[in-house]
């Protein structure tokens, strides 16, 4: 069975009011998503900016209400929860955000912000909690010491180590990752990215991972859900979607991604004009007016999400008729061999290292 | 390099003096060239000195509490000692900027067309009717939909992606010589991003401008530019043709830097991390500014700062054991 299973997942938000407070126009932030996640995997929700990815992941929390649609989180219905049955569930599931300076609380030092969780659900006795606290310190590469600094001692790539270990606080089984990554250098978010796998395979994690990059999903989804306007419009395997990106918005998406490779060979679906706003979504397939293989009927009908026999599935009237995608794909060059024995030197010797700058001690954890 | 190059940088040193006394060197001892129509690529994470490189050629440092050396050559001024009333002919005119963030760049209190008027009369005179068709027809060619009807328009009614194009229009509206884009993609969409980067090619090809673009993303440099400079700490510590630098890194971080983006077109099980953190900038290391995180350090690397060396014809870098192909052989 499915840790997690959302089914017909609806949420609008009304943008303006009357001067009676009756709604005039409506966001439709989420209409109809529907997905289910095993324990220890990770699915990807992709997307540009209002695509209604983060809002989903609200929802999925009960952070906010869905107007309609069931959230079945290990066999119990969300939806029905009261208010303490609900508190129990989120020692379960867990939310990191973006800008981790913006969800650690200034006037608290790192100790306490671990500490509270531990309290609020009375998971460790008041005298074994410096030593938990400690120990998930040392689980997200932090030294213990550092317990009794403030959030503003530390670098950005730290701070996302703080918040997941106030996530990983309460053991719980699902994480939900809100662009985590995002807001880090690149050579802080390797950083973080293998650190999250790593708490995978030792912990057993799911996590929900919300992102608009591609190749960081690539590397960290087993599952991806492609979505526009409030909607899924492709959802397979993520090796699968992207060996094989059926829908023209996936594969609008995979183009768009610049190369880390000069004179790459592929060819590029250049989308014309601008995202529409969800305030005012198309008619029929939300994607029309961007679409480059649009025909009549897709102004009108909105297609359905329909699965094949593997898995795949895609919103799209024409799915049978594209062009293959090879031509959009990027070749598998990689690295030069000199390169690659370049950079499996600068890891090895880098894992290995001592600790450096302020006390982060090797990622890596020590039983694997 | 040609003959004349369009811009010349010489060991631009760039400090700034806190309130508390304190002093950081923000940029040290950088030495760029850049020829007509040439497009660079300057690199490197959050604090390396790359926005505040661009930012010293513009001549938008704060005076009071920046301390500069060295010198810019650009068409016969030196632009660290030309008085401001010529810079202020200068920018806008033969030299602009695009950034990051349109939305701030833009006055909200005028419309589109008011401000690339502006921009417009202020260089080149002429009667109002003539620039307001001049800045019709810059919007025609950073591809905004009816120009005649968008240029009385606010910012605010505008996209994230058409409010960059008008940031382009603007900066083009005197035809620059050289454009500075200070991460001109990084706060859109991945689609308005490519379509903003189609943009910028087409018009390097139109207009022959020499064109600087800041940015971390290294997919971005490798689309759009000729070469590439690679900033860390203050100091460009790699200088390459871009086919040299992703094929070929002589240094450690740039090596680093490109074992960490997950990529699209190979997966790898763990990616490289560059372990500890950027040095100190109040009191910068004396030997090399990267030895404490590299993996490739020798005693010799934290006695003196390396210079900047050619290991190929073109090639530069600051690192004692470049070429790097040795280490691994």
């Amino acid at each position: 069975m499915a840790l997690l299973e959302v089914e017909g997942l609806v949420k609008h938000f009304v943008a303006q009011r009357s001067l009676f407070g009756r709604p005039l126009a409506h966001v439709k932030a989420v209409d109809g998503v529907s997905f289910s996640l095993e324990a220890g995997k990770t699915l990807a929700l992709v997307g540009e900016s209002g695509c209604g990815k983060s809002t989903v992941s609200r929802l999925v929390l009960r952070l906010i209400e869905p107007d309609a649609g069931t959230v079945r989180f290990d066999g119990r219905d969300l939806l029905s929860l009261d208010a303490s049955a609900l508190r129990a569930f989120r020692r379960e599931a867990q939310i990191i955000f973006q800008d981790p300076y913006a969800s650690l609380n200034p006037r608290m030092t790192v100790g306490q912000i671990l500490t509270e969780p531990l309290a609020l659900h009375n998971l460790v006795p008041p005298a074994r909690r410096r030593e938990r606290v400690a120990e998930i310190l040392r689980l997200v590469g932090l030294e213990p010491r550092l317990a009794r600094r403030y959030p503003h001692e530390f670098s950005g790539g730290q701070r996302q180590r703080i918040a997941i270990a106030r996530a990983l606080a309460v053991e719980p089984k699902l994480i939900i990752c809100d662009e985590p990554v995002s807001a880090l250098d690149v050579s802080i978010r390797s950083q973080i990215l293998n650190l999250l796998r790593e708490l995978q395979d030792r912990l057993g994690l799911a996590y929900i991972f919300v992102s608009h990059d591609l190749a960081v999903v690539k590397h960290i989804a087993d599952r991806v859900a492609v979505m526009n306007l409030g909607g899924i419009v492709e959802q397979a395997d993520a090796d699968e979607l992207f060996a094989d990106p059926r829908h023209p918005y996936s594969r609008a998406l995979l183009s768009a991604i610049p190369l880390p490779q000069p004179h790459a060979k592929r060819a590029k679906v250049v989308l014309q004009g601008d995202i529409p706003s969800a305030l005012n979504p198309p008619a029929g397939c939300r994607f029309h007016t961007r679409c480059p293989f649009v025909i009549d009927r897709c102004r009108t009908e909105a297609p359905a999400l329909v699965a094949d026999e593997a898995g795949h599935a895609t919103a799209c009237h024409r799915v049978g008729e594209l062009p293959p995608a090879d031509a959009i794909l990027p070749v598998a060059a990689g690295f030069t061999p000199e390169l690659a024995k370049l950079v499996a030197a600068f890891s090895r010797k880098t894992e290995g290292a001592p600790p450096t700058g302020v006390g982060i001690q090797s990622a890596r954890p020590t039983t694997t | 390099m040609s003959a004349s190059p369009l811009i010349e940088i010489r060991d631009l040193r760039i400090r700034f003096h806190g309130d508390d006394g304190r002093v950081t060197h923000a940029v040290d001892s950088v030495d760029l060239s850049i020829a007509n129509g040439a497009t660079l690529g300057l690199v490197g994470e959050s604090g390396c000195g790359k926005s505040v490189t661009s930012l010293a050629i513009m001549g938008l440092l704060p005076k009071q509490t920046t301390e500069i050396s060295g010198a810019i050559r650009f068409d016969g001024f030196d632009l660290l000692k030309t008085p401001d009333q010529t810079l202020r002919d200068l920018r806008g005119n033969r030299l602009a900027m695009i950034f990051q963030e349109p939305m701030t760049s833009l006055n909200p209190s005028f419309t589109i067309g008011d401000q690339i008027i502006e921009t417009i009369l202020r260089h080149r005179g002429g009667s109002r009717r003539s620039a307001r068709d001049r800045a019709t027809e810059l919007l025609r060619r950073v591809h905004i939909p009816s120009p005649e009807r968008r240029i009385d328009e606010y910012p605010h009614k505008l996209s994230g992606g058409m409010r960059q194009r008008v940031m382009i229009a603007m900066a083009l509206a005197c035809d620059p010589q050289l454009l500075i884009a200070d991460e001109p993609t990084t706060a859109l969409d991945v689609t308005l991003q490519a379509q903003i980067l189609e943009l910028m090619r087409e018009l390097k090809a139109a207009s022959g401008a020499a064109i600087i673009l800041i940015t971390h993303d290294l997919g971005v440099v490798a689309e759009v530019c000729d070469e590439v400079a690679v900033m860390y700490a203050g100091e460009i510590v790699e200088r390459a043709p871009v086919d040299e630098l992703f094929s070929a890194p002589q240094h450690p971080y740039t090596v680093g830097l490109l074992g960490s983006i997950p990529r699209l077109d190979h997966r790898a099980e763990q990616l490289a991390t560059i372990e500890g953190m950027v040095p100190n900038m109040a009191q910068p290391p004396a030997g090399c500014r990267f030895a404490a995180r590299c993996p490739f350090v020798l005693d010799a690397c934290t006695r003196a700062p390396p210079p900047l060396v050619e290991v190929s014809p073109g090639h530069l870098s600051r690192c004692i054991r470049a070429p790097l192909e040795r280490l691994v052989s």
